[in-house]
């Protein structure tokens, strides 16, 4: 059990120098939340019809934003995985006397960090644009928590998905096809309670809108009443794609 | 002595081919044993199983007693491995990949940093420690490679194709460093060429490889000795008669055509090449050119695979080699 996590922190380590040394990517990223912002959110603003209590339609999205940027930046971890295996990288980490599951681990905590940068970028817009977040610092440490394992959680179910899928080209198209219905079958851009039926009983159990709905309380509501089920969801998501990530990467190099 | 290396019947079919057919061999420990094929012979294959990164259908696998498959991990603590891809991070330092090798094999924090000191200044490449893998040239990055895998100290370095796509210098130097680690460190090379100079200077047990079957082991020197003789060749317009003709009357293996290139191994070329232009001229086999060599581990090949290595070899080789600057250049 050390050693797994022993060396989960040198691929992690690993990942982060990558990270450091590659800055334009993580700005390059940041890009699109910015966008969506700006465009989507000053646009959508007309309508009043949208049941959002006293809350505005931008501050009504930021944290689906926040979401849908993470979940971008993490679904990319196993198509760079894979990538890696093809240029012969991964065999250096494979034939090392390191756990398989230390290097989705590692792996997997570095598309959190990545996370983390969207959010610190989305945080700074959305200070800018006036959206009216919640700065308290207990919040704010809460929110950095569940972008990090919001970021863990996806970078494994991409781990898990590529894995199982094997060559790059189909898990291009699969991560594609993924991607989309995790993001609008989700409470990230309305409300829950405007959608039809059969979508509400999709969003429920889309992982996403547990996220959105406790980024949402801790950031713009503050109303906590239905974070301990948010988070439940949340955590319970997580741990079934990381078991099912390290339980599929097994199978690799073998 | 003890071993290294002890692999017992390995087999490994991917679907209907048979990558690797029922191979065995031993490695001593302080030797350098090189596995000699063109490509496509199944070497690759035996290293990833070696190192438990690939599961065999049949046999197994000892590293200094370890046993791979039951204890991976166990095993390659011990091992070095150079890849045949250039399979280090190319977006970080080189010292940053030394320093992750480092922790990786659970070097010491104590002694990391002086280790990762000395392998740079051994390698000749420290005044390029904090620069980017990817400005690196092709020859330093394999030099660093090298470098990553000996981190930890290994007691056994293995090493697939490790001058491939380098310039004749660069290759010089990595074989005098290979040479080096044997002399100074003690430590033992698995490695796999399908360059003839190469195994027959470096190593010094080599097994001839083949469609996954291992011809013979041995050294350099006896395998050349054992093809008997002298090898010959010569260019006809009749291979085919020139063939039948020939077929049993010289030495004991049987000539083979390539093209209009026939090749044969005599037991003097001195008393054969007489007769043998005067037999062909008498039957109307007309002989363009003619020469005669002592035997190389190119004619240890043919007697022991049943074709050349460089006939094998030529496409190949080239493919191969493109391979790898597509590789490069991906990287960069
Ligand atoms: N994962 C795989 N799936 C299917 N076939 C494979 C796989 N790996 C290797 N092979 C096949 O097994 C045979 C042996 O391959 P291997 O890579 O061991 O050859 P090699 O001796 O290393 O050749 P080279 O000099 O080109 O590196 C080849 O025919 C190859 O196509
Ligand atoms: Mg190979």
């Amino acid at each position: 059990m050390f050693a797994i996590l022993e060396k989960t922190a040198v691929i992690w380590e690993l990942e982060l120098r990558k990270m450091r040394h590659d800055q334009t990517d993580l700005l390059i990223r940041a890009i699109q939340p910015v966008l969506w912002l700006t465009i989507f959110g000053s646009v959508f603003r007309q309508f009043r019809e949208l049941p959002l209590g006293e809350v505005s339609y931008l501050s009504f999205i930021t944290p689906g934003v926040l979401a849908q940027s993470v979940l971008f930046i993490a679904i990319f971890t196993g198509v760079s995985l894979v990538w890696e295996r093809d240029l012969g990288q991964l065999d250096r980490l494979l034939a090392a006397p390191a756990p398989r599951t230390s290097i989705v681990l590692g792996k997997a905590f570095s598309g959190g960090v990545k996370g983390l940068f969207q959010a610190g970028v989305i945080f700074a817009i959305a200070f800018v644009m006036g959206v009216d977040l919640i700065y308290n610092p207990i919040y704010v440490l809460a929110v950095i928590g569940v972008v990090f394992t919001f970021g863990v959680c996806f970078s494994s179910m991409s781990i898990f998905v590529t894995t199982l899928l094997n060559t790059r080209e189909r898990v291009m198209g699969m991560m594609q096809l993924l991607t989309m219905p995790l993001f609008f079958a989700s409470n990230a851009l309305y409300p829950i309670e405007i959608m039809p039926r059969w979508l509400q009983i999709v969003s429920i159990i889309n992982p996403m809108s547990y996220v959105v709905e406790a980024l949402r309380a801790l950031m713009i509501t503050g109303d906590l009443s239905r974070l301990p089920v948010a988070l439940g969801g949340m955590a319970i998501a997580t741990f079934i794609f990381i078991g099912a990530a390290a339980l599929a990467f097994r199978r690799v190099g073998r | 002595m003890s071993r290294a290396v002890s692999v017992a019947s390995l087999s490994k079919s991917y679907g209907r081919l048979k990558a690797l057919d029922n191979i065995s061999f031993e490695v001593d420990e302080r030797e350098i044993f090189g596995f000699l094929g063109p490509n496509g012979a199944g070497k690759t294959t035996a290293i990833k199983i070696m190192l438990g990164l690939t599961r065999p259908d049949k046999g197994h696998v000892e590293i200094f007693g370890i046993d791979v498959q039951s204890k991976p991990d166990r095993a390659r603590e011990n091992i070095g491995y150079v890849s045949q891809n250039l399979s280090l991070s190319n977006e970080i330092t080189g010292y940053e990949n030394l320093l992750i090798s480092a922790k990786l094999y659970g070097v010491p924090s104590s002694i990391r940093k002086s280790r990762i000191t000395e392998i740079m200044d051994l390698l000749g490449i420290q005044d390029r420690a904090n620069d980017l893998v990817k400005k690196y040239s092709g020859g330093m990055m394999r030099r660093l490679e090298i470098g990553a895998a000996l981190v930890h100290r290994p007691r056994l370095l293995i090493l697939d194709e490790p001058t491939i796509g380098l310039d004749p210098q660069v290759r010089l130097v990595v074989r005098e460093l290979l040479r080096r680690l044997v002399d100074e460190f003690g430590i033992t090379i698995f490695l796999t060429t399908h360059d003839m100079g190469e195994a027959d200077e470096l190593c010094e047990k080599i097994a001839i490889i083949n469609s996954g079957k291992i011809g013979v082991v041995d050294t350099p020197t006896n395998l050349k000795r054992s093809v008997g003789g002298d090898s010959i060749q010569f260019e006809t317009k009749a291979p085919e008669k020139a063939l039948s003709i020939l077929t049993g009357k010289f030495g004991d293996t049987k000539p083979i055509a390539k093209n209009n290139t026939i090749s044969m191994i005599v037991n003097s070329a001195e008393t054969a090449l007489p007769l043998l232009i005067n037999t062909l001229t008498r039957a109307g086999v007309i002989v363009d050119a003619i020469h005669s060599h002592r035997p190389t581990l190119d004619d240890v090949f043919l007697k022991y695979a049943g074709s050349r290595l460089t006939d094998v070899e030529r496409e190949g080789d080239y493919s191969h080699v493109k391979q790898v600057r597509r590789t490069f250049r991906r990287m960069r």
